[in-house]
């Protein structure tokens, strides 16, 4: 009983330091656009003149009052997805975002299945 | 005329290497149960002309002889001696002359380690490690040749690249070597097992050092890589999922299942043919990521020199490789009778390779899958750490349960599990969870999940040693630094600071609780780069301490290159990182602040954690 009360207390109070929704995030968008001219960096980690006109971009669409999707958007549709570090979830990446959980299913139940066939022996 | 005696010490490696195959065919032929020594003596010799032919080409590094172009191409006179040598694997041709050292020492190893084991299974193992060393002799000789000589000889070679140029990567490649150039010493001895029909709890006897060992090198070496990126790529990360970091850990997540699922077959005589599996598993992901960065095929932070011939040599390997095994296990596979209960050890090692198949295929997928849209819609995508993050993360949460749970496990049948005592830890995990929020800063659903997950790990760990004083002391190592590594992750990700502004000589800024100040620029002339080294004084206004960093732009001569290299004060709480770098037509300089809470600990989990692979290397030494 003891706890129990003890595990609800720190439930709610767990549930109360929730981190807040972030506001839009100059730098987590800047590490997720690639550095076209660069070797595998994001436009954060790089100082290239690609890099410094991408962010003051970013910047512009921000003032604009552009989500960061429509950033997304706006830039993939520029230069291409091969800008974006996280692949947009479309039927191109379906296979992707999907097999990984796929596998996660079919591993599960392969298992299971194994587990099953023991426990009807006996 | 080092180029001679290379391409001689080549031609005599191969000559043995086919001896050893023509003597072990001969071997089979006879019904007793001796090795021929002529096989011992030659094996011995088939390494020691290959490790000779090796230092051949450190000693052409190190006399700088540009007669081979290998030494022109990746070399120079004013390079440090320190970094001449390791030059010599610093480039395609040596490091695969690297890759057959480590194929053929191992190959002797095994063959005068293994004596208690029948014949003809330690014979096909040694023909199938030695067909795979003449596979690499014939690829070094013909097309990466190393000794291939250049006329008229240059006065001055072209120098290593100098992002190379540092202690922590002339080390690297040579550990990660051991690791996934050792698992091909599995894979033929999972052929042999195969085929001579020697399968079960002495196979699983015969190999396990072998994994543990490659193991722990793999550990390290991706360690290393990643200490490497993080002060030297200058960006302040040490993860970046980039191909070639992918490429190494691949084989570690089959590796990892691997040494897992062998404690069952060792205790249990089940899932043979899943560990076979495994080991195939584990060297050709190895020779795959090695056909992936050789090849050029993938865009990478450190793709060697591009040639396609290579990766087409490699990939022809590969698919002989593939077919052969997988001929093999279907022509030899019979249907086992694996008897496993629900609560049971057995069960918590398959979860265990459940969740290592599933990292695997992420980050496989993730690496390739760019490929394939590229080749088949011509859509080039890229696919990030945010790809990564998102979908490997929340698995790893529930991951962490089961590896805290699964050891205190008995085999075949638990009677019951202890759900008072796993209560009283997951309590103590969230109340550690609730005070770093209550004290320090609150952060996502998610971050709490992995805090807690990991906390849970490691005192579930800790208790287990406590309980069982004669307990398994690698093991208990391995996870309990595992959970250290995963909850300094999280932490060092929640409480990062960055700080990205541009500063001139004797400017001072002031942002949230820093002041910055630019104090000195200075101009330095070493042996072989010049630089510019910024002293940048941060005053930390809370506590009103000073520190000071010394970024350096570092303009090398040889060839000529401009890095940036950042300053780093690592102390047990926090790391301070600043780059600075110049910008042009200007007189600012960009500089990058960042704050990264407890890396220290990151480093040093992962020591510990192969730290438990080599106890568990000596411990699995003495029982036999």
């Amino acid at each position: 009983m003891k706890i129990k009360i003890f595990l609800t207390i720190f439930f709610i109070s767990f549930n109360l330091n929730l981190g807040s929704n972030e506001p839009i995030n100059e730098s987590k968008i800047h590490k997720n656009l690639r550095c076209l001219v660069c070797q595998g960096q994001s436009i954060a980690d790089s100082n290239s003149d690609f890099a410094i006109t991408l962010k003051m971009v970013v910047k512009d669409l921000m003032k604009d009052g552009k989500s960061e999707d429509e950033i997304y958007d706006f830039l993939s549709e520029k230069y291409g997805d091969w800008i974006l570090y996280n692949p947009k979830l479309n039927t191109g990446n379906l296979l992707l975002w999907g097999l990984p959980y796929l596998v996660l299913v079919f591993g599960g139940v392969i298992i299971v299945f194994l587990i099953r066939k023991q426990s009807k022996k006996t | 005329m080092l180029s001679n005696t290379g391409n001689f010490l080549l031609i005599l490696s191969i000559l043995f290497t086919s001896f050893i195959i023509y003597q072990s065919f001969a071997c089979l032929k006879k019904t007793n149960d001796m090795i021929f020594k002529s096989i011992y003596k030659i094996s011995l010799l088939q390494s020691t002309t290959i490790l000779i032919c090796f230092f051949t080409l450190v000693g052409a590094f190190m006399v700088s002889d540009f007669s081979l172009i290998n030494v022109y191409q990746n070399s120079h006179t004013l390079k440090p001696i320190f970094y001449k040598i390791s030059g010599t694997w610093g480039n395609h041709e040596g490091s695969l002359l690297l890759w057959v050292i480590i194929l053929t020492i191992f190959s002797f190893l095994f063959l005068i380690t293994n004596k208690n084991h029948p014949k003809n299974y330690r014979i096909n193992t040694l023909i199938i490690q030695n067909i795979l060393i003449l596979g690499f002799l014939f690829f070094i000789l013909f097309n990466s040749n190393p000794f291939s000589s250049i006329s008229p000889i240059p006065k001055e070679g072209l120098g290593l690249n100098p992002i190379l140029q540092d202690p922590a990567l002339a080390i690297h490649p040579p550990l990660l070597y051991v690791g996934f150039v050792g698992s091909s010493i599995y894979f033929s001895a999972a052929m042999a097992s195969v085929i001579t029909n020697y399968s079960g709890k002495f196979f699983a006897q015969s190999i396990k050092s072998w994994v543990i060992i490659s193991w722990s090198f793999q550990t390290l070496g991706i360690l290393v890589g990643s200490i490497w990126a993080y002060y030297e790529l200058g960006w302040g990360g040490f993860w970046f999922w980039d191909p070639v970091e992918n490429a190494s850990l691949l084989p570690w997540f089959a590796m990892t299942a691997l040494l897992h699922s062998l404690l069952v077959l060792e205790k249990r005589n089940i899932l043979y043919f899943w560990s076979i599996i495994l080991c195939l598993l584990t060297f050709t992901l190895s020779v795959t990521g090695t056909f992936l960065v050789r090849s050029g095929i993938l865009n990478s932070v450190h793709t060697f020199a591009n040639d396609p011939s290579r990766g087409i040599y490699i990939l022809l390997f590969l698919s002989l490789m593939i077919f052969a095994s997988v001929y093999i296990l279907f022509t030899k596979y019979k249907p086992t009778n694996d008897q496993i209960n629900s609560n049971s050890k057995e069960t918590f090692i398959l979860i265990n390779n459940w969740f290592m198949m599933f990292y695997l295929i992420t980050v496989l997928l993730g690496t390739l899958y760019p490929i394939f849209t590229d080749a088949i819609s011509n859509n080039k995508i890229s696919v990030g750490p945010p790809f990564y993050n998102s979908v490997i993360i929340p698995v790893v949460i529930i991951f962490l349960f089961f590896m805290a749970i699964g050891p205190k496990v008995r085999w075949i049948k638990n009677k019951f599990l202890n759900f008072k005592d796993l209560l009283k830890i997951i309590v103590g995990a969230i109340a550690v969870n609730f005070i770093i929020t209550y004290f320090f800063k609150s952060y996502s659903l998610i971050s709490n999940l992995i805090i807690i997950s990991s906390v849970f790990l490691i005192i579930s760990t800790i208790s287990d040693a406590i309980k069982k004083p004669k307990i398994n002391f690698a093991r208990i190592i391995s996870h309990f630094s595992f959970g250290f590594l995963i909850f300094f992750i999280g932490l060092n990700h929640n409480f990062s600071i960055e700080k990205d502004f541009n500063l001139k000589l004797g400017e001072t800024k002031k942002i949230d609780n820093y002041n910055f100040e630019l104090k000195d620029l200075k101009l330095q002339q070493y042996d072989n780069y010049k630089a510019v080294i910024g002293k940048i004084q941060i005053n930390d206004l809370s506590t009103n301490k000073k520190r000071t960093l010394n970024p350096e732009i570092r303009i090398y001569d040889n060839p000529q290159t401009l890095t940036y290299e950042a300053s780093i004060k690592t102390n047990f709480f926090r790391d301070y990182y600043l780059t600075m770098s110049n910008i042009d037509r200007s007189d600012y300089y960009n500089i990058k602040f960042q704050e990264k809470p407890l890396m220290i600990w990151i480093w040093i989990s992962v020591v510990m954690l192969s730290f438990g692979g080599f106890l568990s290397f000596i411990r699995n030494a003495k029982n036999n």
